[in-house]
């Protein structure tokens, strides 16, 4: 059985996700010991530099060129058909992983497919009840799943799943009316998509689940004002010997920063360096 | 392996902290049933003037000229600015004589036994984090050092072992005090003030790894306190009374009571009017 982490990344006029996810694999690279292919799903030009990280690198089933859809919706539901491999973790591109996570892939093998439920703030505090984000989810008895952290194995059960979130997000208008009608939102979220597509499809949520990851949108980090970006209120440091901290306190596992001028070059060095073991 | 507490007391020229130690010590005494250290640069002043103090040992430390001023209010309309000596509580490993040692601030009112659970136990550390005001309408400011950072842990009340890892502890606090300058920046502190409470704090976090720990045991319940904006009115046996500054209006108060509960008196002022024997408003 085949295993490994699968990104998403089509660039923008104005963000390089394809940049994001090289970041992201090289700290997969450095922070997993086992279990640490990548392959990259996009249309984009990838640099030459970039290729060698990733274990393949994968056009977009029935590609569609969207002008209106930054978040690429409607490409993103066909990861199931991009995978290479018999169990996948996916995770959005503007993420890094810092610390092995291996335990994640014995919990969810006992599931076909498996959403991430939990997030925390970089103060690490669990985050119960996304309320500024998610009305729509609560409004509506939603499960609190993100898509940008989720897992599935290439059989008929999640084959089905994603028939359904495809219907979903080719059905915008009827199914988030018919099925998040309260504190609508108009436009196409994938979280907003899969909860409605679980919905359909009967996936729960799991209090159990290990997986997690800290949020970065500055709404939740518990402060008095929300900036535009995170880091105008705290410091950071990648050091040396990959640790992550953000206003002091130590990143656990998945950080998903958000922040789209948050990769730089010196933070692309600092993970090449702990990536190649410099 | 022996148990017993120790309070630091050193006086400035307003608030007569031997004799608030006095107090607290008896209160310990009467309902942890251990014995009870002081820690004071003015021996002499304590033996001359309270010869029947009770105290186990009285152990003396250097007298040294206060490096800081603090604003110390009396209800939320007066307040002085006198010297705060803190700076001693960092030496407190090698200055208790006991294995175990519960450390008190002065103005920790004892009123009940629950802290015993915590001397009956091996832990390296325990401490208070959770608090809870006794004005209810008052906004929680001690959850974290401040809104961007780090968890918050009292310095107030604490329980530890003698062992290499405490000696590290405190080590490491010191080294926090000594650098206080740069520490206060790092953690995003507006005031330049040493504070004990947040040197704990920002070592607890080292401790842990920067990240979530077990170093630190939570002492049972919660720190129930007053701060000096409020006001004590009396003590009878385990029950307390207060009058607690109202949000959004000055000067006025709530009346509020406590029976069984161990209460920190920030309001030093207040605390030393009843031990001298009047009311404390």
């Amino acid at each position: 059985m085949s295993k490994g982490f699968l990104v998403f990344a089509q660039n923008t006029d104005t963000v390089d996700y394809v940049r994001q996810a090289y970041a992201l694999a090289l700290s997969i690279k450095f922070s997993q010991p086992e279990i640490n292919n990548v392959s990259l799903v996009t249309n984009s030009i990838v640099p030459d530099e970039y290729k060698s990280i990733f274990d393949q690198i994968i056009p977009i089933p029935w590609f569609k060129e969207l002008e209106n859809s930054p978040l690429q919706a409607e490409n993103r539901w066909k990861l199931y058909y991009a995978t290479p491999y018999d169990e996948t973790i996916v995770l959005d591109s503007d993420m890094l992983v810092l610390a092995d996570i291996g335990l994640w892939w014995d919990y969810c093998g006992n599931f076909d497919i498996k959403f991430c439920n939990k997030i925390r703030n970089y103060k690490l505090e669990a985050i119960i009840q996304d309320t500024y984000h998610r009305k729509t989810f609560i409004s509506n008895n939603l499960p609190n799943h993100y898509f940008a952290l989720h897992y599935f194995k290439k059989n008929q059960t999640s084959f089905e799943f994603y028939k359904v979130l495809e219907f979903v997000i080719n059905n915008w208008e009827y199914c988030r009316g018919t099925f998040a009608p309260l504190d609508p939102q108009e436009w196409i979220s994938m979280d907003l998509a899969v909860a409605l597509a679980s919905k359909i499809y009967g996936i729960e949520d799991d209090a159990l689940s290990p997986l997690e990851f800290v949020h970065m949108k500055p709404a939740i980090q518990g402060w008095a004002t929300t900036p535009t970006s995170w880091r105008n209120f705290v410091n950071y440091v990648l050091n040396k010997k990959g640790e992550f901290v953000v206003g002091n306190i130590k990143q656990e596992k998945l950080f998903h920063y958000i922040d789209k001028n948050f990769v730089d070059d010196n933070l692309i060095n600092r993970l090449e360096e702990l990536a190649n073991g410099t | 392996m022996t148990t017993g507490a120790v309070i630091f007391a050193q006086n400035n020229s307003t608030v007569d902290y031997i004799k608030l130690a006095i107090f607290a010590a008896s209160r310990i005494k009467k309902y942890l049933d251990i014995p009870v250290s002081v820690i004071t640069d003015t021996k002499d002043y304590l033996l001359k003037s309270f010869p029947d103090h009770g105290f186990d040992q009285i152990i003396e430390i250097d007298f040294v000229a206060s490096v800081q001023d603090k604003k110390f209010f009396d209800g939320s309309i007066s307040s002085k600015i006198l010297p705060w000596k803190n700076h001693a509580r960092t030496n407190v490993y090698d200055l208790t004589p006991y294995d175990r040692t519960l450390v008190i601030d002065s103005d920790y009112i004892i009123s009940s036994s629950v802290l015993k659970s915590a001397l009956d136990n091996d832990y390296d550390f325990q401490i208070y984090k959770n608090s809870f005001d006794l004005a209810i309408d008052r906004e929680r400011d001690f959850e974290r050092i401040n809104q961007y950072s780090i968890p918050f842990y009292w310095a107030t009340v604490f329980v530890f072992q003698k062992n290499t890892i405490m000696e590290a502890f405190f080590n490491l606090v010191s080294y926090i005090k000594t650098n206080w300058s740069y520490f206060r920046l790092l953690y995003n502190i507006d005031s330049s003030t040493y504070r004990n409470d947040f040197a704990f704090s920002i070592a607890i976090h080292i401790m842990d790894g920067k990240t979530h720990g077990d170093f630190a045991i939570e002492l049972p319940g919660a720190m129930t306190y007053i701060t000096d904006a409020d006001v004590l009115i009396d003590i009878d046996e385990n029950k307390m009374k207060f009058l607690t500054q109202r949000k959004n209006f000055l000067g006025e108060y709530t009346a509020s009571k406590t029976t069984g509960l161990d209460v920190h008196v920030i309001n030093k002022m207040s605390l030393l009017r009843y031990v001298n024997g009047g009311s404390g408003v």
